[in-house]
């Protein structure tokens, strides 16, 4: 114990009380830790309603497809129940089937456009649309026709009023853009 | 031998909690991947032939001259006209193709520049022709073929009134604020 002589009293002291400690220890049996869940099942509990929450106050929920950019907009009117329809530079999915395929240009594919209608998206929306409607006859209401577009910043408005018409023809009857709400 | 019946019954059952965490602890990154990180909104568009019932436009023709604001968006600015006359037309003219009413903000910018266009102008414009018209709620728009969507979107919120929030307005069927102009848009296709 040759370097002990050169701790200074507080250190020894110290030395002391832990070797003391360990001795009382030895004699004791080892303690188990116990976790306090309580704490943590309350934080749970509380994120679980805010999430079920949010998640039930949309009565759409909006899952953009890959490399779609929704458009930016000051409007602040929330989103109504209606059919989706998704324009991506990549194409058009409606119905979560991607039906038709845009140029690098951003124009839709000429072989399926004539005269404004785009035949396998009218083909598509038609069958929902019966589908829909014998629901609402079924059910005892009124079928709104309400499309939900959910289109690109950089989508051309050549191929928006030809999805518009194509609508149109499947009997849609009103039109939303959906947008991303600009804070501020 | 009844007191220590009594004592094993008071002893203390925990719940296991184990179960329930491990549902919970599931559940957060389920609900989290459903829910929607930007808020969404919508502007709800008209098609032309349900821009205005035909009562509708009977009663106008009694109260006042319908204002019918159009608004074209160019690649070189907007054209804007109203009650079938284009605003900025040579005399005599009811449009001038060559000329816009609104010309861009930003004319070295790309097309895909968002902010060539000049929205606080065409604004003003809108709120010019509200302050003649304040019933009229309901503005024509059309591009050319290859306007972008967002531009579409940024003049329809121009025309709206950018401080508008019409939202509640509408599902409350109350009358909407004095900010709001032309919130009521019918998209034409090639229209000038």
């Amino acid at each position: 114990m040759a370097g002990s002589e050169n701790l200074t009293p507080e250190q020894i002291a110290f030395l002391k009380k832990k070797k003391a400690k360990a001795a009382a220890r030895r004699g004791k049996p080892e303690e188990e830790a116990k976790l306090g869940m309580t704490s943590l099942m309350d934080i749970v509990s509380i994120i679980v309603v805010y999430l079920l929450k949010s998640y039930a106050s949309d009565p759409v929920v909006i899952n953009p497809t890959a490399g779609q950019k929704i458009p930016m907009s000051a409007a602040d009117a929330s989103l109504t129940e209606g059919m989706p329809l998704f324009v991506a530079p990549s194409g058009i999915t409606f119905n979560d089937k991607k039906l038709v395929t845009l140029t690098p240009d951003g124009d839709i594919d000429p072989a399926m456009v004539e005269n404004h209608l785009i035949g396998p998206l009218y083909d598509a929306m038609a069958e929902e649309v019966d589908k829909a409607k014998q629901m609402a006859e079924n059910q005892n209401r009124e079928w709104e026709g309400r499309l939900i577009l959910v289109g690109d910043q950089r989508l051309k408005f050549s191929a928006l009023v030809d999805i518009m018409y194509t609508a149109g023809r499947a009997e849609f009857t009103q039109y939303a853009f959906c947008v991303i709400r600009r804070n501020g | 031998m009844a007191r220590k019946k009594k004592k094993e019954e008071e002893a203390e059952v925990e719940a296991n909690l184990l179960p329930v965490m491990n549902i919970m602890f599931l559940l957060i990154p389920a609900l989290l991947l459903a829910m929607e990180i930007a808020a969404m909104a919508s502007i709800n568009v008209s098609p032309p032939k349900f821009a205005a019932s035909a009562n509708q436009k009977k009663t106008d023709k009694k109260e006042e001259k319908p204002l019918d604001l159009k608004v074209f968006i160019m690649e070189d600015g907007y054209r804007v006209s109203a009650s079938g006359q284009q605003e900025g037309a040579d005399a005599g003219k009811s449009a001038d193709s060559n000329r816009p009413t609104i010309p861009l903000a930003n004319s070295s910018a790309d097309l895909e520049d968002y902010t060539r266009y000049d929205y606080a102008a065409l604004e003003a414009k809108a709120k010019e022709y509200k302050s003649l018209f304040p019933n009229d709620v309901t503005v024509k728009i059309s591009a050319e073929a290859n306007i972008p969507m967002q531009v579409v979107v940024s003049s329809m919120d121009a025309l709206a009134g950018t401080t508008c929030k019409i939202g509640k307005t509408i599902k409350s069927g109350e009358q909407p604020p004095d900010d709001c102009y032309f919130w009521q848009p019918i998209v034409e296709a090639g229209a000038g």
